[in-house]
């Protein structure tokens, strides 16, 4: 894949991913302040609004900076910091690369994960976005072609947050409710798994 | 709630406009926002740039510590949140001279974020970085967690020590380094007698009964170490500087600096009474005050209640503690 289309499929995986808002924003409610269905749309929409000035000949580290700044910029908020900060980190293992494939997206997810955790000061199974997105990682890491690879990405990330729902929260605002948290989905996995789909459901459109 | 303000959500940039009406020659806007703030002569070509910030509410914490042999660069965000990292990346860019700069903050989950992300941002500029953090409320955690200790009053020692670090050419590293040997050697613990009254949820910060004290209250009223019946004047001052000395492990022939801090509703004499008490302690154990502060130094608003900060000195902390500043709050000569 390439910038042109990098930059169309994110735009189209995040006009999806605004759906869930109001299912992001139930969950977050349920464990931390509510703000999460806020934070993906307004993020989103700039997002995309950025996406669409770039010039076609972007490259993939240029757009995923694209998305990082347009994403922190529409929110203050801890949530946001966390996800640009990943997708700079990202951005990095895309230096000089011009064609994005399998390999280069395990390697940007790593990043991100890697980010998250240490910025977050989280590991997995503290109940938070992490978990899915190192588990979307391993998914890739382990397949040997996109096709497979974005079926198994799905699975993953839906099979992370299933987890999420019997542990208890560690991070954040979240870890203030202790056990009563147990019982409940991370409403950050969610939002990472909504993501994953909204990707699949536009790889499988293009092809 | 009675205050001198217009409408609450304008408070914060009424406040700034405010600052920069009575000290334009010694700081400016580098844009539009006014919520990040530049001392007057920036960039310094070939010299660090010190970016500090965090929520609004402290006066002078923190723009008042923005100008020559202090703070380059500030931003802030709404009464206590953490301002975004486009505010800080803004004034980073507008303070680097090319030599680099560093983040000099108190230790807050929102702020860490905010600042990390806009250290990314500067890096993919070409402007390189360093963060050391305010961790000297020594109340916030003990000492075998003292990197997650709180920031309070006490970073103005790192501010007035790193700032002339920096104004006399020291580079990246040396700044960060005299800014985290300082902030290593600085404790602070403070008392909160009464809360404030946030101006636009008109709620107070904290609950306390009558009659009673928080020991070790953080600036935004956060819940210190126990909580008590209100104490005189010397029996406080006992509590908080015996604290400091074992935490900091001083005795006799210590060299120390002094911040008597007020936390905004309690009047300077109080804070002298404090003083007082402070200064005979130390004499009696053999510990010599070299530097005394004794004033408003970081706030939380009209919260009622005082800090007590204790700074070991040797010759160069000394040295870049009496260092020429010159900012719309703090000034050495």
């Amino acid at each position: 894949m390439q910038g042109t289309n990098l930059n169309e499929h994110i735009r189209g995986s995040l006009e999806i991913l605004v759906e869930s808002a109001d299912e992001l924003r139930d969950l977050d409610q349920a464990l931390g302040d509510g703000d999460l269905g806020i934070t993906i749309t307004a993020g989103s929409h700039a997002v995309v609004a950025e996406l669409e000035k770039l010039s076609p000949t972007a490259t993939p580290t240029e757009i995923a900076r694209t998305c990082a700044k347009a994403f922190a910029s529409a929110n203050p908020s801890t949530m946001a910091a966390l996800v640009a900060g990943a997708l700079l980190n990202g951005s990095r293992t895309w230096e000089g690369k011009d064609e994005i494939g399998l390999a280069e997206a395990t390697e940007f997810v790593t990043a991100a994960a890697s980010s998250i955790s240490q910025r977050g000061k989280s590991e997995v199974g503290d109940k938070t976005i992490l978990d899915g997105i190192a588990a979307v990682a391993e998914a890739l890491r382990t397949s040997s072609d996109s096709t497979e690879a974005t079926d198994a990405a799905v699975r993953a990330a839906g099979r992370a947050v299933e987890e999420t729902a019997g542990l208890q929260s560690r991070r954040g605002r979240a870890s203030w409710l202790q056990e009563r948290s147990i019982g409940l989905p991370d409403p950050g996995a969610t939002a990472f798994q909504r993501l994953v789909e909204a990707w699949s459901r536009v790889s499988a459109a293009t092809h | 709630m009675k205050k001198i303000i217009n409408k609450p959500e304008d408070f914060v940039d009424e406040f700034v406009e405010g600052i920069l009406l009575a000290h334009p020659d010694l700081v400016k806007t580098p844009g539009d926002d006014l919520r990040v703030l530049v001392r007057a002569d920036a960039p310094l070509t070939g010299k660090v740039g010190i970016v500090t910030g965090g929520g609004s509410g402290h006066l002078p914490l923190f723009k008042g510590y923005v100008g020559k042999g202090l703070c380059s660069g500030v931003a802030i965000g709404n009464v206590f949140s953490s301002p975004s990292s486009d505010q800080i990346f803004e004034a980073t860019k507008a303070v680097d001279g090319g030599a680099g700069v560093l983040y000099l903050y108190g230790n807050y989950g929102g702020d860490v974020f905010n600042f990390d992300l806009a250290g990314d941002l500067a890096e993919l500029e070409g402007i390189e970085t360093r963060t050391v953090l305010g961790r000297d409320d020594v109340a916030s955690q003990p000492k075998d967690r003292r990197l997650d200790r709180r920031g309070v009053a006490g970073i103005f020692f790192a501010y007035k020590a790193a700032g002339a670090a920096a104004e006399r050419g020291d580079s990246l590293d040396q700044v960060a380094a005299v800014a985290e040997d300082v902030v290593d050697h600085t404790a602070t613990m403070g008392v909160g007698l009464a809360p404030t009254i946030l101006p636009t949820t008109g709620r107070p910060s904290f609950e306390l009964p009558d009659g009673e004290m928080e020991i070790g209250i953080g600036i935004h009223g956060e819940p210190g170490s126990r909580r008590g019946p209100l104490e005189t004047a010397d029996e406080i001052a006992d509590h908080v500087v015996g604290a400091l000395l074992e935490d900091l492990g001083l005795g006799e022939g210590a060299r120390v600096a002094v911040l008597v801090n007020g936390l905004g509703a309690t009047p300077l004499e109080e804070l002298y009474l404090l003083y007082r008490r402070t200064h005979q302690i130390l004499a009696e154990r053999g510990i010599e005050i070299v530097r005394p502060y004794v004033g408003e130094y970081a706030t939380s608003l009209e919260m009622a209640g005082a800090s007590i900060s204790l700074l070991e000195l040797d010759d160069a902390r000394l040295q870049l503690l009496d260092a020429p500043a010159l900012s719309p709050f703090f000034q050495e000569r």
